[in-house]
């Protein structure tokens, strides 16, 4: 895998305070999520990779570009949607992309172009006409998200990008930020300390503590199979069932969303016991699928707080 | 089956290059043109530059036709003869009104990219902080200079248009040129020391109190000195007087307030520029690169 980003024993310092100690890391195509708790040192990383912020020692390559030193050359390649609230009065979202768009050096009929394509792409509506002071926060996102993407960036810098959204607002940018991930030749970098927006959009993940690496790779590979351990759904009766397979050893604990099960099985024929209970309670078992590490676990763990 | 694919396409455009600060000048001119009082400040700057026009109408055509009834008014009227201090007049009572329109324009321009959080946005496309800055100070600097030089010179040409003749040109020919001397002089300062206010401010209100009351506090104080040191010369601390010191020089006007070296004044106003100038592309370089 080509890495689009390198980022060797990097160091970043607030006068006296260490926000990244000695990272030394790559991201390669695809979605990467920078898990952290607050303060862990992720916006941080952004800002450094977009030469707001300079490091104190160390080096950054992006696109095999060194950075701070070809910092323009790289902002022309890459998107940023920052974690702050933006506004501008008295001008609408389609006159700012049309600003962004100039400013990125488009001519003005391709930004103006540009600008309602990428209005569409994120459902704004007929919004994008009204002044964006009377827009609502899930607006401004939106009109954030739709000015990272306007140049058609092959690097995105997402921060904190679902910041004080209700739930289907929520849902509704990831699914944006995971079809934009999608794209061929995209590579997409979504900092967040929410787990489920991670696991949601990103392949990859590196966890930030304390100005450092602490845990990096896969998704997949971070959380492995648990033996034994089921997600399953019912039909009906679902009651029944987990009252039926507590009786006989298992332990059972319910998921989000709600009508879904963790089963730990006492025995190896777990799958068995499981099907044969809910043929004796008469329901069907719609759904079941060997249980993984939760990614909240191993976060917990890099972070020592297991 | 679906039959839009909600996507947007790739973007294979040549992006340009050069000559960003433009565009920031169009932006800010065009966001504006969208607030009523300041069309209604430049209507009011328009009024100034109608009353001067219909001064040099009077004065080159009435007075001049001696068939004319009005001729004999017009022509024994001091006040409407064109000369180089009509000019220096036109541009000193226009300062007032160009002052006011560049501090309703410009008290706002950084500080509120900066509240708003939008300069992280700006700056995450290939701007430069000096695309940025000098797009800011231009827009100033041009909205100031279309009210006063460009009528400035627009108006001796008119004159001369009107009273052609070698000796009209020899009279006039290095008005505009004090003119644009002039206008610069009192444009660029202002500009920049608004714009200064604004990048050290959290909010366009507290810019535009500041820039008020550090220009009341300056001139009070060249007052009092002047009062209490019996030495008229001391009016030059007050910028707008020592603006206008240089400008009596520029338009070589006999109607002198005080007597201090004209270098003195340029020294005060360069220094109070360039300082200005220091604050505003510090301001705007933190913003582009924190540390």
């Amino acid at each position: 895998m080509t890495a689009v980003i390198e980022l060797t024993d990097l160091c970043v310092s607030y006068r006296d305070m260490r926000a990244l100690d000695g990272v030394t890391l790559s991201f390669g195509k695809g979605a990467t999520g920078l898990l952290g708790p607050n303060g862990a040192g992720k916006s941080t990383l952004i800002k450094t990779l977009l030469g707001f912020v300079r490091a104190e020692s160390g080096a950054i390559r992006v696109f095999d570009l060194e950075m701070p030193a070809r910092a323009i050359d790289v902002r022309h390649r890459l998107g940023y949607m920052p974690e702050r609230e933006i506004s501008s009065p008295k001008v609408s979202a389609v006159s700012f992309l049309t600003y962004c768009g100039r400013i990125f050096g488009m001519s003005r009929v391709d930004a103006l172009e540009r600008a309602h394509e990428v209005l569409n792409y994120v459902k704004l509506g007929d919004s994008r006409y009204r002044n964006m002071e009377t827009y609502s926060t899930g607006m401004l996102q939106r009109v954030k998200l739709a000015q990272a993407i306007l140049h058609d960036p092959k690097l995105l810098l997402f921060d904190e990008p679902t910041n004080g959204l209700d739930p289907d607002g929520r849902i509704e940018i990831l699914n944006l930020i995971q079809d934009i991930a999608e794209r061929p030749g995209v590579s997409v970098i979504v900092s967040s300390h929410l787990l489920p927006d991670v696991q949601h959009v990103c392949s990859q993940v590196v966890m930030i503590d304390k100005g450092r690496v602490v845990q990096s790779g896969d998704i997949q590979a971070l959380t492995p199979r648990h033996d034994n351990h089921f997600e399953i759904r019912f039909r009906d009766n679902d009651a029944a069932c987990v009252a039926a397979l507590r009786a006989a050893g298992h332990r059972c604990e319910r998921l989000h969303p709600g009508n879904t099960w963790l089963v730990q099985c006492a025995g190896a024929d777990g799958v068995r016991t499981i099907f044969e209970t809910a043929a004796r309670c008469s329901t069907q078992v719609r759904h079941l699928q060997p249980a993984r590490h939760s990614l909240e676990s191993v976060f917990l763990q890099a972070v020592g707080k297991d | 089956m679906p039959i839009y694919t909600n996507t947007y396409r790739q973007y294979d455009g040549q992006p340009r290059h050069r000559f960003r600060w433009l565009v920031v000048v169009e932006q800010e001119l065009k966001t504006l043109a969208k607030f009523r009082v300041f069309k209604l400040l430049c209507l009011a700057a328009f009024l100034h530059i109608i009353v001067r026009l219909l001064q040099i109408v009077a004065y080159d055509v009435l007075a001049q036709d001696p068939n004319n009834p009005l001729q004999l008014i017009f022509a024994n009227l001091d006040v409407v003869e064109i000369k180089a201090s009509t000019f220096f007049g036109f541009l000193y009572l226009q300062t007032s009104v160009m002052f006011i329109i560049l501090l309703y324009s410009g008290a706002g321009m950084i500080c509120n990219d900066v509240r708003n959080n939008l300069m992280e946005i700006y700056f995450s496309k290939p701007l430069t902080w000096v695309d940025y800055a000098l797009g800011k100070i231009m827009t100033l600097v041009l909205l100031g200079l279309s009210i006063t030089a460009l009528p400035g010179v627009l108006l001796v040409g008119l004159h001369n248009l009107l009273l052609p003749g070698m000796e009209t040109l020899q009279a006039s020919w290095w008005w505009p040129l004090s003119i644009m001397a002039y206008s610069l002089l009192i444009v660029i300062p202002a500009a920049l020391c608004i714009l200064a206010c604004s990048a050290q401010l959290p909010s366009q209100n507290y810019a535009t109190i500041t820039i008020i009351m550090a220009l009341v506090a300056d001139s009070s104080l060249a007052g009092l000195l002047a009062g209490l040191l019996r030495q008229r010369n001391f009016l030059g601390v007050s910028f707008p007087l020592a603006l206008r010191r240089i400008g009596e020089v520029l338009f070589k006007d006999t109607r002198v307030l005080f007597t201090l070296s004209w270098h003195w004044c340029l020294l005060f106003v360069v220094a109070v520029t360039l300082f200005a100038l220091f604050i505003v592309l510090r301001k705007v370089r933190r913003e582009e690169i924190a540390q």
